[in-house]
């Protein structure tokens, strides 16, 4: 068990602002729904501070814009390449699990990261175990380990994981 | 203008639809789970994107604009998740 940590009131206050923006956005400016909006955003903050504690991630913003160019065009490449093999004459697959070594220490970075590897051509990681991601891979023959390793290390500069 | 603006939605979001139908077709024709969650998590997310993108010369206003991108990111976060989960509980189910 992680002991809890103590309540972070600043951060609190910060996200329940960002949750009820976001409601806010999404649900319109009825003033009768604004409890609603109210209760739903302290509900988000307890679960976000239960799951995601605030902790001291640096942004860099410049790395975290070529990151998230990266990351469109991964995810442009990804589809046209699921696309092509779904569609071709007899589906060109050759699946199976790559083992992949991965630095980040398990935590919300971690996840991340993870995340946005599910979204790269023809890998979805499904766990990590003994520090290793387990990545299906649509393609074994491609260089998944490599490329995956490549991304780390991409990642970590943008969130100064160094 | 308004021509141009019709011209560019009319081509993403044909875009779009071309990469739900491929999506789909990946789902039908992969041989098990774990390589349809690609065709599902890859192909319908660039499929939402370009329709998201094709609507925004569309919407009434910013704010219009801003929560259909905010729905794209929403559904990219929970499918991209859900799919590792997915493939992580179909991984422990093989072994």
């Amino acid at each position: 068990m992680i002991p809890p940590a103590p309540f972070d009131t600043k951060a609190a206050a910060a996200r329940l602002a960002f949750f009820f923006a976001l409601w806010l956005t999404i649900a319109g400016w009825t003033a009768k729904d604004v409890p609603v909006g109210l209760a739903a955003a302290a509900g988000a903050v307890w679960i976000s501070l239960k799951f995601l504690p605030p902790g001291d991630a640096r942004f860099r913003p410049v790395q975290l814009i070529a990151l998230a160019a990266r990351f469109l065009s991964a995810s442009l490449i990804a589809g046209f390449d699921v696309a092509r093999r779904a569609l071709a004459k007899r589906p060109d697959l050759d699946p199976g699990f790559v083992s992949c070594p991965i630095g980040l220490p398990s935590g919300a970075a971690r996840d991340a990261f993870l995340l946005l590897q599910s979204l790269q051509p023809g890998t979805l990681p499904t766990g990590v175990e003994g520090g290793s991601a387990l990545v299906h891979a649509l393609d074994v023959s491609q260089p998944v380990a490599a490329a995956f390793a490549a991304e780390e290390g991409h990642f970590r500069k943008a969130f100064g994981h160094e | 203008m308004s021509a141009l603006f019709d011209l560019f939605s009319f081509a993403a979001i044909g875009a779009g639809v071309f990469f739900f139908f491929a999506g789909t077709v990946g789902l039908i024709r992969f041989p098990d789970s774990l390589t349809r969650l690609h065709a599902l998590s890859k192909a319908d997310n660039l499929g939402l994107g370009l329709i998201v993108l094709g609507l925004l010369p569309r919407a009434d206003s910013a704010l219009a604009a801003f929560k259909l991108v905010l729905i794209w990111a929403l559904v990219l976060a929970s499918g991209a998740s859900t799919a590792q989960l997915i493939g992580r509980a179909l991984r422990r189910g093989q072994k």
